[in-house]
């Protein structure tokens, strides 16, 4: 099985062909809200619509790196009791279902550990689960974390954001391998759009330590910005905008935002 | 207390969202270099004895002592400061670090709305826009703190999410700091979250200790046998108990929450009996309230500000040590000890505090009158007017808010159920 670095510069290729923008989308889906079933039957019908990347949050009662819209659909996932082994086993049955997909995990720290981290890699890397996203484990702090990813074949995903030092964001760049989470503005995630020109720079600034995919998050809900993306980075993540896209109008209303955006 | 480069013993640590590392690791810069400059603790003692009327005195209970028959009790008496509870202690620190900084804005969590009102406080003094977060549930149970923070001029924002108590509270404002961090500084008012927040609030704190330990050798000629903290985030307890973690024969005791029964939800236990275990949340690491699935559970005490899910890595590292006996004190036990302070001494605490008060009534009686105890009285009780009334069940104070309620505005009356600030 190709790398996921690799599976996303094939598909990137890919891309370049089509009628698509050309960059892979990765949207976002709360394990659990508003129930198991229908996060799951969503999963399956971004899936079905040829997303190349699905990040899962596994929900946590205390989100602290997430914005308003995410945040209550994280509680109301967190009465329905999501379980952490369930989830795994049933995100490696979407994984087998869409060998053309790859599934990212992504959660905050406490679950993940009362799970067991280095069971969770195990458990992760036995479903397929590509990489493992977690917003609130810092790299000085991940040193076996990161042996258990290497070990079982899972990577690890870092994020930077325009406030890292450069000398931080240097280091975690040239570390990163499956992907590099670039966050695109200061703050939670899910609010307006600033300003574009501050990106380019910041993009091309991590270009220059690291050849890993780049995905840019936190704030995207217009064509125009996955536009400026193009030729700058490999990956359009789409989170909040696609919750209250959900909110609003269901699975139809999702998928034609992910339409407007030009990434299905 | 040092931290092991933000540790204590598993404990600690910073776990903190990457857009927050910067800020941060500036805090952490600013308290190194100014915990280490005489002229900034000559600042800090300064404002801690002009603003806050520091040193707070040791007050020997001729009264409860004989009323038990046992231990010399004494309380330190925190609820002297100004605006009335130790929080004040921390925030002259952290204001001072905040101009040194060159920040213009403070943002703070609060639960009792102690540390609201101390920040507010220093923030108007220092001239600092303030921002304060406060769960919808604890601004209903003490909104004549939000009343005076919003005097104050400080913004007060009801976090209606979750468990809208502190814990909720706290997330939005590291929300906040995600955002603002260019030109605003998290002044966390207890002893948890990331490094250098723990061992930054114990410091300011531990001038509780200090001045402990020279008012026990000047009024008694010995060090206390016994000290009583309340445990809710932990910031009192730890300014009372770190400047004496060298001697292990004076015995340290925190309280923690024991509300209405052992179940979960009912309590904020954490510490005492293991119902706490091992997490990683609100960006440390130490003992959380939570499931399987660890996700972090509500908890309750009729003391909004011991109402926490987590506690401080210090006191977590220092209880599985052995160096700290926890143990808890119920909602009913805490009224108790409340009302026998006021009988007994003319003082009234705040049912914080009387969770220290009512572990140490306990146990007072048990030990010889050769043995001398101190109880941080770490808050006056003021504030807790409304629920002390219910809790005794006061027949006059519903007939008060019904007069009152006459005489006030009918507009404002108006506006009032359309749904702002329906607290009282």
């Amino acid at each position: 099985m190709p790398t996921l670095s690799e599976f996303i510069r094939a598909r990137s290729q890919a891309l370049q062909t089509s009628e698509r923008l050309p960059l892979l989308a990765m949207t976002h889906v709360i394990y659990g809200y508003p129930t198991v079933e229908a996060s799951l039957a969503w999963m399956r019908r971004l899936l079905e619509q040829g997303i190349e990347l699905l990040e899962v949050q596994f929900p946590f009662s205390d989100p602290v790196a997430d914005g308003p819209t995410i945040v209550a659909a994280c509680h109301r996932a967190v009465e329905n009791q999501p379980q952490m082994q369930l989830c795994l086993q049933q995100l490696g049955q979407l994984q087998r279902d869409f060998p053309q997909s790859r599934i990212l995990l992504m959660g905050y720290l406490n679950p993940f550990y009362r799970y067991g981290l280095t069971r969770l890699v195990q458990d992760a890397a036995a479903q397929g689960i590509a990489g493992l996203i977690i917003p609130d484990l810092p790299m000085e702090r991940a040193g076996q974390f990161r042996r258990d990813c290497t070990d079982h074949g899972v990577e690890p995903i870092w994020l930077v954001t325009p406030a890292t030092p450069a000398e931080r964001l240097a280091s975690i760049a040239r570390q990163a391998t499956g992907m590099l989470y670039c966050v695109s503005r200061s703050g939670v995630t899910g609010q307006k759009d600033g300003a574009q020109q501050a990106l380019a720079d910041y993009l091309s600034t991590i270009r220059q330590h690291t050849d890993a995919p780049l995905a840019v998050g936190f704030g995207i809900r217009r064509r125009v910005q996955v536009e400026a993306l193009v030729g700058q980075a490999d990956i359009a993540i789409v989170g909040s905008a696609l919750l209250e896209a959900y909110n609003a109008g269901g699975q139809e209303a999702g998928l034609a935002l992910l339409a407007s955006l030009g990434i299905i | 207390m040092m931290s092991d480069n933000g540790y204590y013993g598993q404990y600690g640590g910073s776990y903190i969202p990457e857009i927050l590392y910067t800020s941060q690791q500036q805090v952490q810069q600013a308290f190194d270099e100014a915990r280490n400059d005489p002229a900034f603790i000559q600042a800090l003692e300064q404002q801690w004895q002009q603003y806050s009327g520091r040193p707070t005195p040791l007050t020997f209970c001729a009264n409860l002592t004989e009323h038990f028959g046992g231990a010399q009790i004494y309380l330190k008496r925190e609820d002297l400061n100004h605006s009335g509870a130790h929080k004040m202690n921390n925030v002259i620190g952290q204001g001072l670090l905040v101009k040194r900084m060159g920040k213009k804005r403070v943002i703070a969590e609060t639960g009792a709305g102690q540390h609201g009102i101390a920040t507010a406080l220093v923030a108007a003094r220092l001239g600092l826009e303030c921002t304060i977060y406060m769960g919808a549930k604890d601004v209903a149970r003490q909104y004549p703190n939000v009343f005076w923070m919003r005097q104050l001029g400080a913004t007060v924002i009801p976090v209606t999410t979750g468990s809208q108590t502190l814990r909720d509270a706290l997330d939005e404002a590291l929300r906040d700091w995600s955002g603002s961090y260019a030109d605003s500084h998290y002044l966390i008012g207890t002893s948890c979250g990331c490094a250098p927040f723990p061992e930054m609030v114990s410091f300011f704190q531990s001038v509780i200790g200090r001045e402990v330990r020279q008012q026990s050798q000047a009024q008694f000629g010995a060090l206390p046998d016994r000290l009583y903290a309340c445990v809710g985030g932990g910031s009192n307890a730890c300014g009372l108990f770190l400047p004496f973690m060298d001697e292990a024969q004076v015995e340290k005791v925190g309280v923690e929450a024991g509300g209405k029964g052992m179940a979960l939800g009912e309590h904020s236990i954490r510490l005492s009996h293991d119902l706490g275990q091992p997490g990683i949340a609100q960006g440390f690491a130490s003992i959380f309230l939570q499931d399987n699935q660890g996700q972090l559970q509500e908890t309750h005490s009729i003391a909004a500000g011991l109402d926490y899910v987590g506690v401080s890595p210090i006191i977590a590292h220092l209880a599985e040590q052995g160096q700290l006996r926890m143990t808890y004190a119920s909602d009913q036990d805490v009224v108790d000890a409340c009302t026998l302070l006021l009988r007994k001494e003319g003082i009234i605490p705040a049912l914080e505090s009387s969770h220290a008060l009512a572990a140490a009534f306990r146990e007072a009686g048990t030990l010889s009158p050769q043995q001398r105890i101190v109880i941080n009285l770490s808050g006056r009780g003021d504030k807790d007017i409304f629920n002390v009334a219910r809790a005794v069940q006061d027949a006059e104070f519903p007939q008060f808010l019904r007069s009152y309620l006459r005489e006030y505005p009918d507009n404002l009356q108006l506006a009032s159920d359309a749904g702002q600030g329906r607290a009282v």
